[in-house]
């Protein structure tokens, strides 16, 4: 099934109609099963976007690198005096095991995230594919000196979907809202991933920030390709998103978040309960 | 002014790191005071205390520069080291530029902590010496009596007795006496270390 068969889910911008290969044109290219290509082009974007997050990922593994060392420094000078206490040490080197194993930690799920994830299409919780993700979030909006905050309803409708994909429209997502946030003074700023039943019985996942929006020019386009409104950006992020939503026969949108702010949400539909 | 212990307080939002600088800082027997953020620093910061400030440069809520600042409008003189991920060289060079004592990125030698920690609770040391001679002067020019401020402020204005009799409308011996009473009470040892020492009393910025 393909986006077109949830009419009903047109939402506020960035939406077109049409799927992106809907095969409605009879020209032999249209014809091609779109499947390889996307799967590339998905990929990339993906890797892109974990690229973009490895300068959190890269502050955060410094962390306990340096407790570390800090650590093993300071057992080396106790150990060069007469009388060191056993204990002392022990906590120390117990203190280096767990710091190791938190760095361990990080490399395994940056590891997980980055492995080249077969598109299959399982039942799945979206609060669960989101937490699944949240210590790298995390890395990249400490990074940024963001708190980042979740709201995750209980009893969410399972969603079928392409786990590592809904991943990637949320670090899409919230890359996105780090941006917009760097302009204003730290300290201030807030993110917030929330999830949610809509009244049309899709699951909508949002996040939330209190940035300064999106200008109104930037509203219709702001899920197109190449539309960025940052010198640095490719403006790939939101259009990627936008098409996996689509494939997943949801949609994405935007809408302000008063007083001041952007909501950027993905709607998918939820699966039938059994 | 007795000698106080100085403390190093070490703010960082990483327990790892908080708890493992301690544990270093400890080994080499320095006092510490560990927080996990700007304001639970402020929140118990005795600007009376000895010592210096090892600082996280990102934290969520108060970033440390953003701590820095604080400071520096509260008027405190703890020195600062700050101690920076990679890629927060500009950041550094910040902190740097609003006053910092030092520098460190993550993860560093020990021994350069303990350099920096040591160079910067000496400049502690010197901006409380400093300090505490300011509030000796003052307090000895506190005890002036009005006539002897006016002559002092002729004295550190290089005018001659007679021009300061003159001016003041009284005898050259009176003014001599005077000048006596100011040199007494103030300790200075000459009419140049007086015009020091009243200088040095103008320029003191509102501290502490």
């Amino acid at each position: 099934m393909k986006a077109d068969s949830n009419g009903q889910l047109h939402h506020d911008v960035g939406m077109s109609a049409e799927p992106p290969h809907g095969g409605s044109g009879g020209d032999r290219e249209k014809q091609q099963p779109p499947a390889a290509l996307h799967g590339r082009l998905l990929q990339v974007s993906r890797m892109a976007t974990i690229g973009e997050m490895a300068a959190g990922v890269a502050h955060e593994l410094n962390q306990p690198l340096t407790a570390i060392a800090n650590y093993a420094q300071a057992c080396s000078r106790l150990l060069a005096r007469p009388g060191a206490d056993p204990a002392e040490l022990r906590q120390a080197l117990a203190e280096i095991t767990g710091q190791a194993t938190r760095a361990a930690d990080i490399v395994r799920r940056l590891r997980a995230l980055a492995r080249n994830q077969q598109s299959e299409r399982v039942p799945a919780s979206v609060n669960a594919l989101v937490r699944e993700i949240i210590d790298l979030l995390e890395s990249d909006t400490r990074l940024h000196g963001v708190p980042l905050s979740l709201e995750l309803a209980d009893g969410l409708p399972l969603v079928v979907v392409d786990g590592g994909q809904i991943q990637h429209v949320v670090m899409n997502f919230v890359r996105n809202s780090l941006e917009a946030l760097a302009a204003q003074p730290s300290g201030e700023s807030r993110l917030l991933i929330r999830t949610s039943v809509t009244t049309q019985h899709d699951v909508e996942l949002a996040v939330i920030d209190n940035g300064p929006g999106l200008a109104p020019d930037a509203l219709g386009h702001v899920f197109d390709p190449f539309f960025s409104t940052k010198e640095s950006g490719t403006g790939m992020g939101l259009a990627i998103s936008n098409t996996i939503a689509r494939l997943h026969g949801g949609s994405v949108g935007y809408r302000p978040n008063p007083p001041t702010g952007a909501c950027f949400y993905l709607h998918l539909p939820s699966q039938p309960t059994p | 002014m007795q000698e106080q212990a100085p403390t190093i307080y070490i703010v960082d939002d990483d327990e790892g790191v908080r708890n493992s600088l301690r544990f270093l800082l400890k080994s080499v027997g320095l006092a510490t005071r560990v927080h996990a953020s700007a304001n639970e620093f402020l929140g118990a910061y005795k600007p009376k205390q000895p010592g210096c400030l090892v600082l996280d440069v990102r934290m969520p809520g108060m970033s440390g520069l953003e701590l820095q600042q604080q400071l520096n409008l509260l008027g405190a003189i703890i020195p600062v080291i700050f101690i920076t991920g990679h890629g927060d060289i500009p950041m550094a060079v910040e902190a740097m530029q609003h006053g910092a004592a030092d520098f460190l990125q993550k993860p560093f030698r020990d021994q350069d902590l303990i350099d920096r920690i040591q160079r910067a609770l000496e400049r502690d040391t010197r901006s409380r010496a400093a300090l505490a001679q300011l509030d000796r002067i003052r307090a000895c020019f506190d005890s002036l009596t009005p006539r002897e401020r006016e002559v002092l402020a002729l004295m550190t204005r290089g005018k001659l007795n007679k021009v300061m009799a003159a001016e003041l409308g009284v005898s050259q011996r009176t003014v001599e006496i005077h000048r006596a009473r100011v040199m007494e009470k103030t300790g200075a040892a000459s009419l140049a270390q007086l015009v020091r020492m009243a200088m040095d009393l103008e320029s003191e910025p509102a501290t502490l």
